[in-house]
């Protein structure tokens, strides 16, 4: 008898569930908000900014080509690489600039807790799919571009339980 | 000709009766291994383990990297419960290079640790949810672990591998919000477990399975070296919070959850009740943590440790957690070892799938907490 009582009570609350809103994220359609503008930090205080820690940003005007960065990366994905640039910089003697390849990027962040000088940050771009795999190398000028995303949902908790928007 | 061959590779007697089967590698549910399984009819004879399929060389690899380098990698081996098993290599590096940690990040570290542990203890319990056939077991978990994913990923950057504990503190703040939303999406969560209990814990279905099946007796549980929910699920009240409590978790209210019964359903039972206790441990982090403060110590460039070694250990979602760091004057460690819970208890599974019914492996096998890659290292 128990056990009927059992099969009752876990059926009971699975139906129950009928009426619930559905958890699940529209992923194309709609996509998570996060906290920030990504992982930034501040060396002066040896501690970060938190956000997500997506694709990189590279500054121009502040990266001086001490590569950091790449010896922060050895070791761990070995995706840095420094690059010769076009453009010439007061500040950047040697012209050269990291270039990450994300089909190595493991994004932990630390290259980005080695910049003393503010020029790396990450991003909430994290879509980063690409045909080949040479198109995954980001050079330094495309590391430069603000990326474009529209990231808006939010868990909602109600008495219906909880969903994305 | 009598060379010795690896287990499982030598030409088997053939028996009119006993056949052998082997379960994996290819992902018997969890990760590559290999059980060999020799069965009479339903029941089974004897079983062999064959773990090492997905060894990476993990403390080899960290004996060439200095202590950050070495954090992104260390996590690698259970990455869905990362902020655990980089607690005590934290807590050891810390020791050797003599680093104080502010306050602040240790309440920190302690909500980080007991977010990924419930992530954890969901992902352990949604498999062992489909491994019994219960479809539903399998979605609840999965979609509630996005409340503490998306927790950690507000914390921390990243959805599994967080890269957030350091020697020295925690990488980040929390953001501006965190606390009001912690506490949001815990409540609901925790209102969210109870209704697990209806669907599969009070279950005849998974009782009639699992009651009674896989008995480790508390003399075996201790004699065999396990270790986390299975020694607990045998009636031994040992937990490393409470034992040996490491940065705030003395200040913390909770309870270790122990059971006698020693069986597959006691510990299937015991990670889900310890939830419970995760939720109440972050509820009075939050309410007893520093409301601001520095987070994170700030390092030398290459830091070296002196010529000392340290062994410090962590309850994660699998049982303790050892780290030895010998270090040698140098900017990498000499030598890293880990001690891992699962390997721990990989060594139950002969005791106790003896006799089991064939279908009954996989409640055995899952209820064990073993995960291939971290024993694997």
């Amino acid at each position: 008898m128990s056990n009927v009582i059992g099969i009752i009570r876990a059926l009971n609350s699975g139906v129950k569930h009928l009426a619930v809103k559905r958890f699940t994220l529209r992923y194309p359609e709609q996509k998570l908000k996060f906290v920030g503008d990504g992982f930034q930090f501040n060396p002066e205080t040896g501690v970060g900014i938190a956000g997500l820690r997506g694709r990189h940003i590279l500054f121009h005007e502040n990266c001086t080509g001490c590569q950091l960065c790449s010896v922060a990366c050895e070791g761990i994905a070995e995706a840095i690489s420094m690059v010769k640039i076009a453009e010439t910089w007061k500040h950047n003697k040697k012209a050269i600039m990291p270039q990450i390849d994300y089909g190595k990027c493991v994004f932990c962040g630390l290259c980005v807790d080695a910049c003393p000088f503010y020029a790396l940050y990450m991003t909430n771009d994290y879509e980063l799919s690409s045909f080949t795999k040479s198109a995954l190398i980001y050079t330094p000028a495309q590391l430069a571009i603000k990326p474009k995303i529209s990231q808006d949902v939010e868990i909602k908790i109600s008495d219906r339980g909880a969903s994305h928007g | 000709m009598t060379t010795q061959l690896p287990p499982g590779m030598h030409i088997e007697t053939v028996d009119e009766k006993i056949m052998t089967l082997n379960v994996g590698p290819q992902h018997p549910g969890s990760g590559h291994m290999r059980l060999i399984i020799k069965v009479d009819g339903d029941y089974i004879v004897s079983c062999d383990p064959d773990p090492g399929y997905v060894h990476r060389g993990e403390e080899k690899m960290a004996e060439y990297r200095n202590y950050i380098q070495n954090i992104p990698h260390l996590e690698r081996p259970v990455i869905h419960d990362s902020s655990n098993i980089l607690y005590p290599y934290c807590l050891g590096v810390e020791e050797l290079l003599g680093i104080e940690v502010p306050e602040r990040a240790k309440y920190i570290r302690v909500i980080a640790a007991e977010l990924n542990r419930c992530i954890y203890i969901l992902y352990w319990l949604a498999i062992y949810g489909i491994f019994l056939g219960h479809s539903t077991m399998f979605m609840w978990p999965a979609g509630d672990r996005e409340l503490f994913i998306d927790l950690l990923e507000a914390m921390s950057g990243a959805r599994v591998t967080h890269a957030y504990l350091v020697p020295g503190g925690v990488r980040n703040d929390l953001p501006s919000n965190f606390e009001e939303r912690c506490l949001r999406q815990v409540a609901y969560f925790e209102k969210r477990l109870k209704e697990y209990e209806d669907v599969f814990y009070q279950n005849p279905l998974l009782k009639a399975r699992t009651e009674g099946s896989g008995i480790l007796s508390r003399t075996d549980a201790i004699r065999l070296g396990t270790t986390g929910s299975v020694l607990r699920a045998s009636g031994v009240d040992f937990d490393v919070r409470k034992k040996e409590p490491y940065d705030v978790y003395e200040n913390l209210d909770f309870q270790t959850i122990v059971m006698k019964e020693g069986d597959s359903y006691a510990r299937s039972r015991i990670p889900y009740l310890e939830m419970f206790e995760s939720c109440r441990i972050i509820k009075d982090a939050l309410k007893k943590m520093p409301k601001s403060g520095s987070v994170r110590t700030k390092l030398k460039p290459n830091p070296k440790g002196g010529n000392d070694e340290v062994y410090r250990r962590v309850e994660s979602g699998r049982g303790a957690i050892g780290y030895y760091i010998v270090s040698n004057n140098r900017p990498e460690p000499y030598r890293v070892k880990i001690s891992v819970g699962s390997f721990r208890n990989l060594i139950c599974m002969p005791y106790l799938l003896k006799g089991e019914k064939l279908g009954n492996m996989p409640a055995v096998y899952w209820g064990l907490n073993y995960w291939p890659v971290e024993a694997d290292r």
